[in-house]
């Protein structure tokens, strides 16, 4: 009996122990992500923010991309999700937002006036805030710059200087275009939507297409695809079955002379070493055309949970976060990865700034897709990937593509249904 | 000493209850079974009647998801593409890797053949590989940049017989198909084998003696007796391959590329109740259910009429 109301004692003490050092402990928020190849360079980030707020403890827990959406839902319902977590954009986080997931963040300090309404509003829900922009991605043309030099060949100023430019390089028994159709979702994200914005009038003329102003089948939408007919020839014979990892090679043995992608690769290119000089241009508008379009992709915002234990910390995290200095540090510590804040950071990485500078003079927009036309089946998303390869490969004309991508949207896309009246 | 009567909870005498005592070996398996097999699977038909976003569907639809299965253009025509894909994946294995099984059977059960281990443990290696492996290889291999299968038919000036099957939507589901052949040839191999080391040598020998040649010993004495276990290997294959994802996903990807011409029940299975379509990503498990519940009838029907088949088969024998 005695042993156990020592038991007892003991327990007790232990108790209190652990609670006063629980008072002591900084509290902890954890931010969920899919960027798992990112852990040492937000680690940094996050040592800084400690420096200057030692009550708090940040945890950076990434999941698997593939799986990081129906994780995160999981979480939420079982209650078990994140303080912070990155959120897609458009309907991905907007999901979460109409589930009741996320917490307003419209009153935040600082959040109007660091960041532009376009980026704010690919996470925002009738005037509301849900998402701190965090990064976007940038597309382009890479290009060999010791091949075009020794062939010598300009930068492409016009798309027919661009298509003269693969001709020279086929000639000279190069593959024009690394890309290929070997894993279907390069021709969507990095070929045809790398592209459409100068078809397609950028920002304002997609959103001529949401309102159902413009269908998507008209002359805008049938050029782009008509593109994509025009690379066909420049590609690697066999395409279809070269992979994503196989264009890359490609391109970095000297191979290609040209790659349309993503700047989320410049620090595997880096990495690689080819033993050429390379950068980037952008897609260049057809002759004629004055206003010319970057592919500059929102990509990441972070949300705050509405259930999080800790949401004044939170907060402050956010807060920290839209600040200029962040900006600076995350653009330098992942080059390709590009931070929203208005006040563009000066950028060391080289290639880095050949993307960011693409954006000078020319409009700059989300890829096509995203904005609204994920949210039915069939999704716009599919459609213009499937009709751009049956382009590609000579199955379909422009025209017949165009309308599929229309007559797939009018299924259940209310203006796709009224437009162009 | 006092007397341990063991009973086993009945009352009757130690004869008869040692008799009724099997019911008790059988109450660990029937409970795994049923928490871990029956109770999911039950689970998973009532969850093809709901509908709802998120991890459990929870509005009650009745039908509809069958329904949408087969009357809705888009799903209808993705699900009749996935199962005509998966026959097509499994005649492809009951032609190629079950026959190839039967030969290679055949030849390893020759007495005088020499090198036998070598050639069975060559035969059964690809089997003991990771699937993974054997797509990333096979993707290499028949790579139309850098593959070696190009390399060797240009060398032997057959180079114009190449192209890229794996791009072509007539080709790839039928060379993925053979691909999973070529791992999987050893399976039947050695259960042929093993069926063909079961048959009595007297058989063999008195056939001999009648003056049957080898082909008459093979194909009238030995295929008959065969027969229990190519229909069991039959069954497997069915039952394997209706299953089957693991090959398409490790070479072709989610989507059974190229143009969803590899894609298979499996497949499309992940991409509507687990994953969710690329980018969109968001699952709807109420017709992955569907998708499940339909698979597991389709699986229900091969093997309860091969059951009813074979029991018929064997009582023909009896009586004969």
């Amino acid at each position: 009996m005695k042993l156990r109301f020592f038991a007892l004692g003991l327990m007790v003490l232990f108790a209190f122990a652990i609670s006063t050092a629980a008072a002591q402990e900084p509290v902890t928020i954890v931010i969920g992500s899919w960027r798992v190849d990112d852990v040492d360079q937000i680690g940094t980030i996050i040592d800084a923010f400690e420096a200057e707020h030692p009550e708090i403890n940040v945890v950076f827990d990434p999941t698997n991309p593939p799986d990081y959406n129906a994780t995160l839902q999981t979480q939420f319902e079982t209650g078990t999700a994140p303080d912070l977590m990155y959120l897609r954009s458009f309907a991905t986080g907007r999901g979460l937002y109409d589930h009741g997931f996320l917490a307003d963040l419209s009153d935040l300090n600082g959040l109007t006036e660091s960041f532009t309404e376009a980026s704010l509003a690919a996470w925002s829900a009738d005037e509301v805030h849900y998402g701190v922009p965090l990064m976007a991605v940038s597309h382009g043309i890479y290009f060999n710059a010791s091949l075009f030099a020794e062939l010598g060949i300009e930068i492409p100023q016009t798309w027919e200087e661009l298509l003269a430019a693969a001709q020279v390089l086929k000639d000279n028994g190069y593959d024009a275009f690394a890309n290929a159709s070997g894993d279907t979702w390069t021709i969507a994200e990095i070929v045809f939507m790398n592209l459409a914005p100068n078809y397609i009038g950028g920002y304002e003329g997609r959103l001529a297409y949401l309102s159902g102003e413009r269908c998507f089948n008209d002359e805008g939408s049938v050029a782009a695809f008509q593109a994509i007919a025009d690379l066909a020839p420049f590609f690697p014979a066999d395409q279809a079955a070269i992979t994503y990892y196989d264009s890359q090679q490609i391109f970095l043995q000297g191979a290609a002379g040209m790659w349309m992608g993503g700047s989320w690769d410049i620090p595997f290119f880096e990495s690689e070493e080819p033993d050429f000089d390379w950068s980037v241009f952008a897609v260049p508008a057809p002759e004629g055309q004055e206003e010319e379009y970057v592919t500059f992709h929102l990509d990441a915002a972070v949300g705050l949970n509405a259930a999080s234990a800790h949401p004044e910390e939170a907060r402050l995290f956010l807060e920290w976060m839209s600040q200029p200095a962040f900006a600076e540090s995350f653009g330098n510590l992942l080059p390709g990865f590009f931070p929203l804040n208005v006040v563009t950071p000066t950028l060391e990485n080289a290639h880095a700034n050949a993307f960011l500078q693409m954006n000078e003079g020319r409009g700059v927009d989300v890829r096509w897709a995203w904005d609204g036309l994920l949210a039915g089946e069939p999704n716009g998303y599919t459609l213009m990937q499937d009709n751009a390869i049956a382009v590609l490969n000579g199955e379909l004309t422009a025209q017949q593509a165009a309308d599929n991508l229309q007559n797939g949207l009018a299924e259940w896309f209310v203006p796709a249904q009224t437009c162009g009246s | 000493m006092k007397q341990i009567n063991r009973t086993f909870g009945f009352k009757d005498d130690w004869q008869s209850s040692r008799r009724r005592a099997w019911i008790l070996f059988l109450v660990p398996a029937l409970i795994v079974y049923t928490v871990f097999m029956a109770c999911p699977l039950l689970n998973s038909m009532v969850l093809s009647f709901y509908t709802g976003e998120g991890l459990i569907p929870d509005i009650f639809v009745g039908l509809k998801n069958y329904q949408t299965l087969f009357s809705d253009t888009i799903w209808n025509e993705r699900f009749m593409n996935a199962l005509g894909n998966t026959f097509i994946f499994f005649g492809i294995h009951m032609l190629v890797q079950n026959t190839m099984g039967l030969l290679f059977a055949t030849l390893l059960s020759q007495k005088k053949l020499v090198g036998k281990n070598i050639y069975r443990t060559i035969i059964f290696m690809p089997a003991t590989m990771s699937v993974l492996l054997t797509a990333f290889l096979w993707r290499l291999l028949l790579n139309p940049r850098w593959g070696m299968v190009k390399a060797l038919l240009e060398a032997v000036g057959l180079g114009g017989l190449f192209s890229a099957w794996l791009g072509d939507k007539n080709t790839a589901l039928i060379v993925v198909s053979l691909v999973s052949s070529w791992q999987w040839v050893g399976l039947p191999t050695m259960m042929f084998l093993a069926g063909f080391l079961g048959i009595p040598d007297e058989l063999v020998e008195a056939a001999k003696v009648d003056g049957a040649n080898a082909w008459q010993i093979w194909f009238r004495i030995k295929l008959p007796l065969l027969m229990p276990v190519i229909s069991m290997v039959s069954i497997l294959t069915f039952i394997g391959n209706f299953n089957a994802f693991d090959v398409v996903y490790a070479m072709m990807g989610a989507n059974g590329a190229p143009g969803y011409s590899t894609d298979i029940l499996g497949t499309f299975f992940y991409r509507v109740a687990v994953a969710g379509e690329h980018p969109v990503a968001n699952a709807d498990k109420g017709i992955g259910a569907t998708v499940a519940t339909l698979t597991f009838m389709i699986l229900m029907t091969g093997v309860l009429g091969w059951l009813w088949f074979s029991r018929r088969n064997s009582q023909e024998e009896r009586l004969a």
